[in-house]
């Protein structure tokens, strides 16, 4: 049967944490047709400014138009490519460096398309939903984070 | 009630005006919207932002209608 899919909840209030990303990786352990899963996580990095260090970033979105923009690149991803499972996490919030933001995980039954998945997912995640990142330095000062 | 309009602003563009939502009386389109909106705030003069009506990203000038949702994005900067 033809599975529906409805839009889903893609945020976590703050950080996503290891015992999650392995919790989500032994619940695939049942879905014996999966041969292949691929992970993305990004990080919060200590980036050096003119103004200070970075030591966080605080996430806030446009959670609605998030979400339907989200469900929209899920929709077209599953049929592009050949995928028995997604999942997209991202956090909102305060974020300290060294801490996990950004969690997408694609399966499939051959690498390939598990990968590519991942990799147009993450690139699309970055480009069009609508998030935000306020950078906090070590100065206290802060600037709006700009994606490259 | 007359011609209104929500407007929700995010990032450094609701840092730039001070709020992330106002009502005010609808312009119209969004050039109209836009032009005033410079005009009332000249802090964004030197901002990029984009419009979504009702969510939806908007390429062109587009007709506004009463009672609906406008949002004021700058950048994206999730992941």
């Amino acid at each position: 049967m033809e599975k529906v899919r409805s839009p889903k909840n893609i945020f976590v209030q703050g950080p996503i944490l290891p015992e999650k990303i392995a919790q989500s990786i032994a619940n695939h352990a049942t879905k014996t047709d999966i041969g292949g899963h691929s992970i993305f996580l990004g990080q919060i990095r200590a980036d050096e400014k003119p103004e200070g260090k970075v030591i966080a970033i605080e996430y806030t979105c446009y959670e609605e138009m998030a979400l339907e923009k989200a469900f929209e690149i899920r929709e077209e991803i599953f049929a592009k490519y050949p995928l028995t499972c997604m999942h997209i996490y991202h956090s909102l919030g305060e974020i300290k460096v060294g801490e996990i933001c950004l969690f997408v995980f694609t399966s499939s039954k051959h690498r390939k398309a598990a990968m590519q998945a991942c990799d147009e997912l993450v690139e699309r995640i970055k480009a069009e939903l609508p998030i935000w990142g306020k950078e906090i330095l070590d100065s206290s000062a802060t600037q709006w984070k700009v994606n490259t | 009630m007359p011609d209104q309009i929500r407007l929700k602003a995010f990032g450094m563009l609701a840092e730039k005006i001070g709020t992330d939502s106002l009502e005010i009386e609808n312009p119209g389109s969004s050039e109209a919207l836009r032009r005033q909106l410079l005009q009332q705030f000249p802090s964004l003069q030197t901002l990029t932002f984009r419009m979504a009506v009702d969510r939806k990203i908007i390429q062109a000038e587009t007709d506004i209608s009463a009672g609906q949702e406008i949002a004021l994005l700058p950048p994206f900067s999730g992941g």
